[in-house]
């Protein structure tokens, strides 16, 4: 197959399709400005941003010896570490933890890992029912498309096509409905689904190694009900997302908030475990208002041969905060049909690169401006141009 | 539909080993604006235009030719028969298609800049026939091996002449040329200078304000990879230029014009094109430019009653006499 002729389609399909530039244009612009704003009031967070960089250097430097940690406070908190080296093994572990029970309810936070692995689809192909309850997630999910932003996944949909894809799913949504009115509507759908799950799924945007949490950054208010209702909480992570000690992964989720132009976070949930008490007679019991299961899957995915590529390496230091796509000229007129299955724009060519194939990222690097705009923007200062111009070098001509 | 990138890959490469430039520049062409202007041939010290204002009107005709073959139904049967692009595209034909206007236009270009040196008592030489482009396309796409082939051929007509300093005038050859040269040719020891640098750097003023104001667009090159913002800012204030800033996408912000990628996909990099322009046109209708490439993508979009204008010939009306 012609890889680099089937992308430039692709780009071409997206230039031509009227609602995704409508999408695009009417979400990017709020995107710049609120991250813009961000800073500006909260100036700290470009000197955290340089203090993660330093931390998370350190930390990739010894990432075998910080994966290692992890799994055993997670042990320690009286959770279960899986350590996963690809997707087959993932999805392994994860049938393992789900068993062979009859069909389940399982509810899911956003989370890209869980795209790169193929969660739902595997789920939904063995029958059970799932559904996504971050709100731009659940579109992607009932248009079978791919997430077209790290934090914004439906920033390509406008409102026309959101009412179109619910009304798909059953909702009472209506044409001429304003956009409060059908949240509401997706919240009185989802509060069911969490009351009832069996499973919740989520990711992690940073994870602590001293202490075996994950900080999870929300601001629908899902996450918390996606982890804390249901009896069993699955946490599938990259492991270029642990940070040293708690306080660390805390500063990097402040900096991934701050960036995506989400500042104060409505929610940052810590999360070491399962939910315990022991108010009676000091005896231990797991399992009271949250989960009585805690599992953590590491996924490497690509990540740990790539900590050895002079180039790529740069990019694990990403924490996924998305400025570099809404900024960048190129994705602000594709998205992320610029990018491989999971991952586009500048970060995401590179990404491509580590967790599905090069020759895929080459293609697609040859369609960046090489502008230096995304770098400018990246709170870990991640040299892209630098990384993307040497996939193009590596395009088989 | 989308062209067969990889020939137009293969043709710039081609083009570019057997004459020197993406696009086989006549002699006479690349340093015609030098006619009369009694510059001496070489010196340690050059103007060093790296042909890309000369290659312009050829690299724009070439483009509109790319983009009518992606566009109408002729163009995409030719290129579905697999027809390669350099059998598509007559340059010989292309070359004499560029009206002589279009290369004046360009030429006063390079005729403005040459004048503020030599008004600002800048000694300078120039290599005519013997000075090369840069080969920053080579290095854009990729092509790290033909790069460094080039530009040792750069190098060496430099040593050859015994240049030791050149003054540079577009974005594109001064990054290439002052930054990443010493990448690739660990012995490059050639001081390169801006024009816009050394003319700030010499506090020229122009007296009164000329009434005449314009949007300023940063070319990436210039701001985020040489950090040269403040320069042609402070040229323009001191020839009376009013310089209008567009919020948040200006200085090291600054937004591309798309132009790096119009070779391989001419629709996508108008688009972008098209985007840049709908934002700094709301400002003013004078847009000033300081790269080249910026000039050819957006005066191939921009609507008839936008002027696109390079810097220095706003400077020259001040900095000129």
């Amino acid at each position: 197959m012609d890889i680099l002729g089937e992308t430039a389609k692709e780009l071409y399909r997206a230039l031509d399709n009227k609602e995704i530039q409508t999408g695009l244009k009417r979400s990017i612009s709020n995107l710049s400005i609120s991250v813009d704003r961000v800073l500006n009031v909260w100036p700290y967070l470009e000197e955290l941003a340089s203090k993660v960089r330093e931390i998370k250097e350190e930390t990739l430097n010894n990432l075998d010896y910080y994966i290692d940690l992890t799994m055993r406070n997670v042990k320690r908190s009286h959770g279960h570490p899986y350590f996963a080296r690809n997707r087959e093994e993932a999805l392994k572990i994860l049938d393992e933890i789900i068993g062979d029970d009859s069909p389940l309810l399982i509810v899911k936070a956003k989370s890209m890992v869980t795209e790169e692995v193929g969660i739902r689809e595997h789920l939904i192909s063995l029958g059970h029912s799932v559904y996504e309850t971050d709100l731009g997630e659940l579109l992607i999910q009932i248009s079978r498309d791919k997430p077209m932003h790290a934090i914004a996944p439906a920033i390509h949909i406008p409102k026309e096509g959101a009412i179109e894809l619910l009304r798909r799913l059953g909702l009472n949504v209506r044409e001429g409905m304003n956009i409060e009115e059908i949240v509401m509507e997706v919240r009185s759908f989802l509060r069911r689904k969490f009351v009832d799950a069996d499973i919740g799924i989520s990711g992690a945007n940073v994870v602590a190694a001293d202490t075996g949490s994950i900080i999870l950054i929300s601001n629908e208010g899902n996450i918390r009900n996606t982890t804390s209702l249901p009896p069993v909480h699955i946490a599938v992570t990259g492991v270029e997302k642990i940070m040293p000690t708690l306080s660390d992964a805390f500063m990097q989720a402040l900096v991934q908030a701050g960036y995506a132009g989400l500042y104060p976070p409505t929610y940052l949930s810590i999360i070491a475990g399962p939910s315990s008490t022991a108010d009676i007679e000091y005896h231990r019991v797991y399992g009271v208002h949250g989960p009585k299961e805690f599992h953590m899957i590491l996924y490497d995915g690509g990540r740990l041969s790539a900590i050895k590529d002079p180039f790529l390496s740069e990019q694990l230091l990403c924490i996924r905060c998305g400025r570099c796509q809404a900024e960048c000229p190129v994705w602000g007129l594709t998205g992320n049909i610029w990018g491989g299955n999971v991952y586009g724009g500048p970060m995401g060519i590179v990404w491509t690169a580590i967790v599905e194939n090069i020759s895929l990222a080459s293609a697609l690097s040859l369609f960046c401006l090489v502008c230096g705009r995304c770098m400018e923007v990246c709170p870990m200062k991640i040299d892209m141009p630098h990384i993307i111009r040497n996939l193009k070098s590596r395009l088989n001509l | 539909m989308p062209l067969p990138i990889k020939d137009v890959i293969r043709m710039i490469i081609e083009n570019t080993r057997k004459s020197g430039a993406p696009i086989p520049l006549p002699p006479e062409i690349a340093t015609g604006w030098a006619d009369g202007m009694d510059i001496p041939r070489g010196g340690e010290t050059v103007i060093y235009t790296g042909l890309l204002y000369q290659l312009l009107p050829y690299l724009n005709a070439s483009i509109k030719k790319l983009e009518s073959l992606e566009e109408n139904a002729v163009g995409a049967t030719l290129l579905k028969l697999g027809k390669i692009i350099s059998k598509v595209i007559d340059i010989n034909k292309l070359i004499s298609s560029v009206s002589r206007d279009e290369l004046e236009k360009q030429y006063d270009v390079l005729r403005s800049i040459a004048i503020m040196l030599r008004n600002a008592d800048i000694e300078y030489g120039y290599l005519y026939e013997d000075e090369m482009y840069s080969g920053v396309l080579l290095f854009d796409m990729g092509l790290d091996d033909f790069f460094k082939e080039h530009i040792e051929k750069v190098y060496s007509v430099l040593r050859k002449n015994r240049v030791k300093r050149i003054i540079t005038i577009d974005p594109h050859t001064t990054h290439v040329m002052r930054t990443v040269y010493p990448k690739y040719l660990p012995e490059y020891d050639i001081e390169v200078k801006n024009y816009l640098e050394i003319l700030s750097s010499k506090g020229l003023n122009g007296g009164m304000k000329s009434g005449v104001e314009g949007v300023i667009h940063d070319p990436c090159y210039y701001a985020r990879f040489q950090n040269i913002i403040d320069e042609p800012r402070q040229l323009l204030n001191a020839a009376g230029v009013t310089v209008l800033e567009p919020p948040l996408k200006t200085r090291k912000l600054t937004f591309c014009c798309g132009g790096p990628i119009e070779s391989i996909s001419p629709k996508l990099s108008r688009n972008i094109a098209e985007m840049r322009l709908d934002e700094l046109k709301n400002i003013n209708r004078r847009i000033i430019v300081l790269c080249p490439i910026c000039y050819s993508n957006f005066s191939r979009v921009a609507d008839r009653n936008l002027v696109i204008e390079d810097i220095s010939r706003l400077l020259v009306k001040a900095f000129g006499e």
